[in-house]
């Protein structure tokens, strides 16, 4: 069995600066330098161990302006083969509604994909919506964040589902789509020889034109969400005080406190 | 930093950073308490490819240029010294049989260099620097040749698992061969007791009647002292993203110290005595850094680099130790103590005064240069 096996990544700012375009009010994302989003690492990792244990091309997918290519390096330099990026201007200002449109388009244009997966959410808008919204687009069965995978048997997966207080345990038949958690696995370290390798590479650049796309669908047009306001909450900070260094002192210190406020 | 990374060495830089500090940082205390590495960590450094990084790309490794490769030991280096100088030694000897072994011997050894770690070995008991006084030797005997002695002193010494040595075939003439541990007639010797770069194991190994053909050797019948000085001067680069890593380590340490230490309620890093203690510290990595940047640029340039190099060895070791001395002095009694890392890095810096050729050769071999300089 070999598997064609889609991640989509994402970057993500790096730094607590960001910058917000006043009129969309979303993150003017070609002006900041990025990390991949660290939820992605995970979806890599659990693709490269299918593409080990059973064989697989991988296929990183992304969206975004040109700078976001440095992440998909990072991706192919953890050992992934291709790496696709779809960008354009008419991609752009995007919410997760039609940001799912896009890749979802394009995974059936790439036409034998058994698996997609994703980081349970991006750091940056943590909305948790783009796997399971493309996952409806492509009419797959989901199964979001899974924190264990079993054997892949005769073309079914069976994986855990961990919640705040509960597990799964859902089994899907293949194409299908996964968002994991990072109990997952530990993302492996890049190589140097993959990093090398990553940049003599060509990088796929996908626009509107290469993919069936409906041009009220994409981009701003093609996204209901309005974001009204954006800012930034007030810090409260309360007034502290140091116990000292010395734990029997500051344990002492600390009783004296509690009893004289009648907690204990 | 004086050279402007790529954006793959900058992600390379930035994945060695990742894992230094996760993988190697929390085992610094313990590589030097037991002299020795955890053999877990050794395997990690191997499967995510740290000794294929100067290894061509035809042959299974990364292909990276010097200043990717000085920048790297840096990177490790500032967490622990001694799995840098580890790489050091496997990047000096890789360099050597990429530069000067016979094609077949490359298909044969250089994917070998990407998961077994490789050593030079000069040093005999008899002489160090002093290489025409050594006694080990290579004698022709039909289609072989049959090669008898020991060197010792060699970085990596019973780690590594193939060896460049350096043997007479003739009384003023050196030749270079490769030999593996697996070849009958190896033997390991003793392994040094040293007191700094405890982690690095350094030891002593014996070839008796070890039988090899032309294919083994390196370069050609002569050409050893030539390749032993090559050794050196890429080393040498490579000795100085060492010191200067040591310095940052040291700043490091001395930073968070002399942040959280109080005198008279206030932290002793206001204080100028301290100030000026950081500050020398500071000032040794940055120009240690230079000088192996400047060395590292011109090798990849294809310009000659043994004097730069030498200079950020023979520099960088002392500026090293001086700045370890003074961040000693401003962790007070803790600097003198086991309890923090100042005292083994004291003891490490110590140590590169001395390998890849002593501070007084340094001396000579600048010197000389210099004088060539002069219209």
């Amino acid at each position: 069995m070999s598997l064609h096996i889609v991640v989509c990544v994402k970057q993500v700012p790096v730094s607590n600066n960001l910058k917000i375009d006043p009129v969309t009010k979303n993150v003017m994302r070609s002006s900041e330098p990025g990390i991949m989003n660290p939820f992605d690492q995970n979806a890599i990792e659990a693709a490269l161990k299918m593409k080990e244990r059973y064989g697989a091309k991988v296929t990183l997918l992304s969206m975004g302006p040109k700078n976001f290519e440095i992440t998909l390096r990072q991706g192919l330099a953890m050992g992934a083969d291709d790496a696709i990026l779809l960008s354009s201007r008419a991609f752009g200002g995007a919410d997760t509604l039609a940001t799912g449109y896009v890749l979802s388009q394009a995974i059936k244009a790439l036409g034998d994909v058994h698996l997609v997966f994703f980081g349970r959410q991006s750091i940056d808008a943590d909305t948790g919506q783009v796997g399971p919204i493309v996952a409806e687009f492509l009419n797959w069965p989901q199964i979001t964040y899974i924190s264990q995978i079993y054997p892949v048997d005769n073309k079914s997966i069976e994986a855990v589902r961990l919640m705040e207080n509960m597990e799964q345990s859902i089994k899907v038949t293949l194409p299908a789509v996964f968002t994991v958690r990072s109990e997952l696995n530990e993302p492996r370290y890049a190589t140097p020889r993959n990093i090398m390798l990553s940049y003599q590479k060509d990088i796929q650049v996908w626009d509107e034109k290469k993919l069936d796309v409906d041009p009220n669908r994409i981009g701003i047009k093609g996204s209901p969400t309005v974001v009204r306001k954006v800012w930034t909450p007030k810090k409260i900070v309360k007034k502290s005080e140091s116990l000292g260094e010395d734990p029997d002192r500051a344990a002492r210190k600390l009783l004296q406190i509690l009893r004289a406020r009648n907690i204990i | 930093m004086s050279v402007v990374l790529k954006e793959h060495q900058q992600m390379l830089h930035q994945m060695a950073v990742d894992f230094a500090r996760k993988e190697i940082k929390p085992l610094d205390m313990q590589i030097d308490k037991q002299q020795a590495y955890p053999k877990e960590l050794w395997h990690k450094i191997i499967e995510t490819g740290f000794l294929g990084l100067i290894v061509p790309n035809e042959f299974g490794g990364a292909n990276f240029d010097a200043i990717a490769e000085a920048q790297t030991i840096f990177d490790i280096a500032c967490n622990n010294a001694s799995v840098a100088f580890t790489l050091e030694g496997h990047y000096k000897t890789v360099d050597q049989v990429k530069k000067y072994a016979k094609d077949s011997l490359k298909e044969k050894y250089l994917p070998q260099a990407n998961k077994r770690i490789f050593g030079f070995g000069s040093t005999e008991p008899q002489g160090g620097s002093n290489i025409m006084g050594h006694s080990a030797s290579a004698v022709k005997e039909g289609d072989y040749w049959i090669l008898n002695g020991n060197k010792t002193m060699i970085t990596n010494g019973g780690l590594a698992e193939v060896y460049l040595v350096l043997l007479k075939t003739a009384p003023e003439e050196l030749t270079c061969f490769l030999v593996d541990k697996d070849m009958p007639g190896f033997k390991f010797g003793k392994q040094e007791d040293f007191f700094g770069m405890r982690g690095t194991p350094v030891g002593e190994i014996f070839l008796e009647n070890v039988k090899v053909t032309d294919e083994y050797m390196i370069g050609k019948i002569g050409q050893g002292a030539e390749i032993g000085d090559q050794a050196h001067y890429d080393a040498r680069i490579n000795m100085g993203a060492i010191a200067a890593g040591i310095c940052q380590h040291a700043l490091d340490v001395v930073l968070d110290y002399a942040k959280q230490r109080k005198a008279i309620d206030k932290p002793i890093i206001e204080l100028f005595s301290i100030q000026n203690k950081i500050t020398e510290i500071a000032i040794a990595k940055e120009n240690t850094q230079l000088l192996y940047e400047e060395a590292a640029k011109l090798k990849n340039e294809g310009k000659p680099y043994a004097k730069v190099a030498t200079m950020a060895k023979s520099y960088g070791s002392r500026a090293a130790f001086s700045a370890c001395d003074h961040a000693l002095q401003v962790l007070g009694g803790y600097g003198y103590s086991k309890e923090y890392p100042i005292e083994h890095l004291l003891r490490d810096a110590r140590a590169l005064q001395i390998a890849e050729g002593s501070l007084e050769k340094m001396v000579i071999e600048i010197a000389k240069e210099v004088q060539k300089e002069v219209v």
